[in-house]
């Protein structure tokens, strides 16, 4: 249990969410807002592991439901799947490459639509999924990716603060030269 | 096999026992939606002052951007408008004709009245929604301003759309292009009753759906929809938006068209909350 991490992802999505539901929309482009939430949730999942993914997942998804929904539990539940499958990325994350958690954050982006649009949408029967994939899901996946590239590098800076990487201690008898 | 000391669940297992928290959750909020409503009002009221501060900052911000790439504008448009200025004076003379015209078709639909007899509170929109799927947003007036649940909503004169959640003091509004909202409509100079439905789609285009309407109703483009008599939760006369482009449908027996609404959804600052509610129990009591 990495307490002061649990913490860092929690405070780090109320932000998210104040962000996003205040300043972001004075900056719409084309009537879209990037997704910060599901920035957090796949971060944090590629980053750290299926737990802390699924936690992030119950925090963004709680939040969502809890104000702006009218079931709660669709949010919460897809959020937990997109961290969830994040977490198992978590093997193939480098500290240095961005192009992994870049594209999985799209992916994400892109499979909350697509999880959004069956749970709310289509059991409703709105059927014409290509004119959403055009006018919501696939510009909404390309401004996610934009901020997903400031809000990676905090999140990895931050942790980096929090637990600095291990130094290999020396042993008594060695010498350094 | 690696070897821990502490007793872990695996995450897999963490991941059903949420899915089934999930659906139970679910059911609990659909079924009893009173049992959710004081979590959700302690959740928002932890979260909605925040939301308020934060949106000040956001609103001085885009004020100054706006400020920077509309003055350049500005300095343009001021020469156009000097010229316009002259032009306008003289028609302004002949519509001052037209506006006792006005004044008499205002007082053959008794919209006039309707409007100023509604009691009105004004209220400032502090937060949207989070997604891109949904249009509601949240005002700063609550049950302590003596807000209550299906309230009408308005600004620049058109409606915005109802209450959906009453807390202390914020409250919920789903906006008329919302892809859950359905009104029932009349429109003005041929009284033929329609169906206004918010359309997440055509919405991106500026204007939302209208059906319904009878097949043989000869309406012209820009007719005026005002919400109708036998709505069960708007209070009637209050205006939508213009028709545009009505086509019959295939069966004949119906047309269906698009609706432009008076309210730019864009920029939505300030709403006035019709304080009466349309209730359509009491209108039972009558028919008793």
């Amino acid at each position: 249990m990495k307490i002061k991490r649990y913490l860092s992802i929690f405070f780090m999505i109320v932000f998210c969410f104040l962000m996003q539901t205040t300043v972001l929309s004075h900056f719409k482009l084309t009537n879209i807002i990037p997704n910060l939430l599901v920035i957090m949730t796949s971060a944090s999942g590629f980053m750290f592991g299926r737990r802390y993914g699924m936690f992030a997942g119950v925090i963004c998804g709680g939040l969502m439901d809890l104000i702006y929904g009218d079931v709660v539990g669709v949010c919460i539940f897809i959020f937990v799947l997109i961290g969830f499958l994040n977490g198992l990325a978590n093997k193939y994350y480098f500290k240095d490459d961005l192009s992994i958690p870049l594209s999985a954050m799209g992916l994400s982006d892109l499979a909350f639509g697509m999880l959004y649009y069956i749970c709310n949408f289509l059991l409703c029967g709105r059927l014409d999924l290509l004119a959403y994939v055009k006018d919501i899901m696939i510009p909404e996946m390309i401004y996610t990716i934009l901020f997903g590239v400031i809000l990676y590098k905090f999140l990895y800076w931050l942790d980096d603060k929090l637990y600095p990487p291990e130094e290999i201690p020396l042993h008594k008898n060695d010498r350094l030269y | 096999m690696r070897k821990k000391t502490k007793i872990t669940i695996d995450p897999k297992y963490i991941l059903a026992g949420l899915f089934v928290f999930c659906i139970i959750l679910g059911i609990i909020s659909f079924r009893f939606e009173n049992k959710m409503t004081p979590v959700r009002s302690a959740v928002s009221s932890v979260i909605a002052p925040m939301q308020k501060g934060i949106n000040a900052i956001g609103v001085k911000i885009s004020e100054r951007m706006d400020y920077a790439t509309t003055l350049k504008k500005t300095v343009r448009k001021n020469k156009k408008l000097q010229s316009q200025i002259d032009k306008l004076s003289a028609e302004n003379k002949l519509l001052q004709q037209d506006k006792y015209e006005l004044e008499n078709f205002r007082k053959l639909y008794d919209l006039d009245q309707q409007y100023a007899g509604y009691p009105k509170v004004a209220a400032r929109v502090i937060s949207s929604d989070p997604d891109n799927w949904y249009n509601t947003f949240i005002i700063d007036k609550g049950s302590k301003n003596g807000l209550k649940k299906n309230m009408n909503v308005m600004a620049n004169g058109g409606l915005v759309g109802i209450i959906t959640e009453v807390n202390k003091s914020y409250s919920k509004v789903r906006s008329i292009i919302d892809d859950n909202s359905n009104i029932s409509g009349t429109v003005l100079g041929s009284s033929e009753n329609c169906i206004v439905s918010g359309n997440l789609k055509l919405i991106n285009n500026g204007v939302i759906e209208v059906s319904g309407i009878n097949g043989d109703a000869k309406i012209e483009d820009g007719a005026e929809v005002v919400t109708s008599q036998i709505s069960d939760k708007y209070l009637p006369g209050i205006l939508i938006g213009y028709l545009k482009d009505l086509k019959k449908d295939s069966s004949n027996i119906t047309q269906t068209g698009y609706l432009s609404p008076v309210v730019d959804f864009s920029s939505l600052d300030m709403v006035l909350v019709i304080t009466q509610v349309k209730d359509s129990a009491e209108l039972g009591e009558m028919l008793k």
